[in-house]
């Protein structure tokens, strides 16, 4: 794949040139419009499953007419909010997902592979540790942890010879993640109260945040979207090799910052919202690439899409699975996720990137 | 530290009680938890652990004998601070060789997790391993695990009384001979909770959850085989989660608090030495303020009280945690 020759050049002329949307197969127009269908089934499922039983009529009069009681209470403090963190967590994370294995070229990349995660996680326990309690506290913390370890690791990644390549980057990344790890142990086994309430930290909830949380991290969000859709295109022809790319006149330094940008405002985001969430930000890409092929400007959108359907039906999942206790989405993706994506791997050639 | 250093004297210098007498290296043994705890005299150098096992042994008179306490989920109860503050105290448990320095011949522990083999708490090793080195230990009855070795998931409901906690007290004091103390602590215990169940009697009960806010929003709530869920019947309730029998803690969502919809919430603050009710408070606030409660009766009635994880701890606080849950849901009977 990554090999030069006119054939790829053109190959990869084409599809710079190419419209976006209108020239693609109808199959693929018909399979978006599927992945919309399933993501509002995944809302509506999200609206109405939970341990109130509240019919799907008294559902959307609460959410049509709010009115007071339980029912309306819960619709609207409960099953919205959740709903919303879903969709925010989950698009950001499918869309990091999808960015970061462009940006590498590793099919194995995710939000977790440069230590974005491990980092966000360290700053937030160390916040717990020192007593902050607001989303808007952790926020910037997890935003300093997520850039001070995906900058080491891009140090640390370039040193030596041929820069940063996506290996030396990925090995980077796993080394950083070891260490940040242990230091997050460190800081909670220093202290039991931060332990207790890292348990919940450490498992991807959508029950944490609520509106204040959203609203704080929606700018974020959505400067990360812009950034993802701005280096889509380049994405594509970085798939052809660095050489190729550069031949065809992209930026890569440009192409870098952005892309690594919209990773961490995306992944940083997702963490406040929901918590460290596996599986999500590696998986949806590759769903998105069976159903679109390879061109990111589809990956992109249908990441967005079926990042948040995942993880509502996740969620909705974990909360029949135990009842009246719930499972939290993070251990969800966790059980379904690894061997999910052991049959992708084992399905497609997903290291044809 | 005044007063510690002088109770520290005055007990080291306290004539020795009348039962020492019998310190013939007289053989004794009592069952806990299946184990047969055997002692060729009164042991000397005890080392407590966790909130229970550590007031258990202030209860006894047994303080000038600790040569260590460990991990306490609030301050002790006000009657034991001083005897509290003339111990060595660390806030976290004990490795087996920091446990082993201090070289006692008996550990009591108010929780199973200490002597588990795999578990977050465990540190010191199984209590047959401790006495192979010829250390006996003790843990209170009404957290018994099933094995030796396993924790918290496999306790037996049925022992999870306040009887339980009368059986540790006698064989406590038998092998301690400390037993007119026991039966004066249980006497004195027997005729707070009589008095209290006596005054709640024929009264309305109403429903309580002991419930706690998570960080993620979720809420942890005591199950019906907690001994919290003992200490709200013996005060005249009953508790909102009973039927939940698996294990002691639950975690659930806030839908299914506004389902159980309970009368009366308590809160279930934890864990450090200093901690009082007042510290709880922070958790009655949390609650209050959740806006997915708003609907749940104790929410909308503020009866949202601040109460602690260690007031329903199975130990000598039993009276006390009883005394005060039914002040708090029977006022006009209970002062």
């Amino acid at each position: 794949m990554t090999e030069g020759g006119s054939s790829t050049v053109a190959e990869a002329q084409r599809i710079l040139t190419e419209p976006a949307v209108g020239a693609r197969r109808p199959s693929t127009v018909a399979r978006s419009v599927s992945v919309v269908a399933v993501l509002v089934v995944a809302c509506g499922l999200s609206l109405v499953v939970g341990s109130y039983p509240i019919p799907l009529s008294d559902v959307l009069s609460a959410i049509v007419s709010p009115g007071t009681g339980a029912v309306d209470t819960i619709v609207r403090h409960v099953r919205i909010p959740r709903t919303i963190s879903g969709l925010l967590a989950g698009s950001a994370l499918g869309v990091a997902g999808a960015v970061m294995q462009g940006l590498t070229r590793n099919p194995l990349a995710g939000p977790g592979i440069l230590g974005i995660n491990a980092g966000a996680s360290l700053a937030v326990v160390t916040a717990i540790a020192l007593g902050v309690t607001t989303a808007g506290g952790y926020l910037w913390f997890a935003f300093a942890g997520a850039g001070a370890a995906a900058l080491l690791v891009y140090v640390l990644g370039s040193l030596g010879r041929g820069g940063a390549t996506p290996v030396k980057l990925a090995l980077a990344g796993a080394a950083l993640s070891a260490m940040v790890g242990s230091m997050t142990t460190v800081v909670t086994l220093l202290d039991a109260a931060t332990l207790d309430q890292y348990r919940f930290w450490a498992v991807g909830s959508l029950t944490r945040s609520g509106a204040d949380a959203a609203a704080a991290v929606g700018p974020f969000l959505a400067i990360g979207f812009v950034l993802a859709v701005a280096v889509g295109g380049s994405l594509n022809t970085l798939a052809l090799g660095e050489d190729v790319a550069r031949s065809l006149g992209t930026r890569l330094v440009v192409v870098r910052v952005f892309a690594a940008s919209s990773v961490l405002l995306l992944a940083g985001a997702a963490t406040v919202i929901a918590g460290p969430v596996a599986f999500v930000g590696l998986a949806v890409p590759h769903i998105a690439r069976i159903l679109a092929g390879p061109d990111y400007r589809w990956i992109m959108p249908l990441s967005a899409l079926l990042g948040p359907a995942l993880l509502l039906l996740a969620d909705v999942a974990g909360r029949l699975l135990v009842q009246p206790e719930q499972l939290q989405v993070g251990i969800v993706t966790g059980l379904a996720g690894g061997p999910f994506f052991l049959y992708l791997v084992r399905r497609r050639k997903v290291a044809q990137l | 530290m005044g007063v510690a250093a002088l109770t520290a004297v005055a007990t080291a210098c306290a004539p020795p009680p009348p039962q020492a007498a019998s310190t013939s290296g007289e053989a004794i043994s009592r069952d806990n938890c299946g184990i047969d705890v055997a002692v060729g005299g009164p042991p000397e150098r005890v080392y407590a652990a966790y909130q229970p096992g550590i007031e258990i042994a202030h209860a006894l008179g047994i303080t000038d004998r600790l040569v260590g306490t460990a991990f306490l989920d609030a301050q002790v109860l006000p009657e034991y601070v001083d005897q509290q503050a003339s111990v060595e105290y660390v806030p976290s448990l004990p490795s087996r060789e920091a446990l082993l320095e201090t070289k006692p011949d008996f550990v009591l522990s108010g929780f199973n997790g200490f002597f588990a083999e795999q578990s977050a708490d465990s540190s010191v090793g199984t209590r047959a391993s401790l006495r192979e080195l010829g250390v006996q230990s003790w843990i209170l009855s009404p957290l018994c695990p099933s094995e030796d070795g396993l924790t918290d998931r496999s306790i037996d409901p049925a022992t999870v009384t306040v009887e339980s906690i009368f059986r540790d007290l006698r064989d406590l004091g038998a092998l301690f001979e400390v037993e007119d103390t026991a039966e004066t602590v249980i006497t004195d215990m027997r005729r707070r909770i009589g008095d209290v169940e006596k005054r709640v009697s024929g009264a309305e009960r109403p429903s309580v959850a002991i419930v706690s806010p998570n960080d993620d929003g979720s809420y942890g709530v005591a199950s019906g085989i907690d001994f919290g869920s003992h200490i709200i019947e013996r005060a005249g309730g009953t508790n909102a989660f009973a039927d939940l029998s698996d294990k002691r803690n639950v975690d659930i969502g806030a839908e299914e608090l506004v389902e159980r919809d309970p009368d009366v919430i308590l809160t279930d603050a934890c864990c450090n030495a200093d901690m009082t009710r007042r510290d709880a408070q922070s958790e009655v606030d949390a609650i209050l303020r959740d806006p997915a409660l708003a609907d749940v009766t104790a929410v909308a009635d503020r009866a949202v009280h601040p109460f602690l994880f260690a007031d329903r701890s199975a130990g000598v606080r039993a009276a006390h945690s009883i005394e005060l849950v039914a002040s708090i849901l029977h006022p006009n009977r209970v002062d």
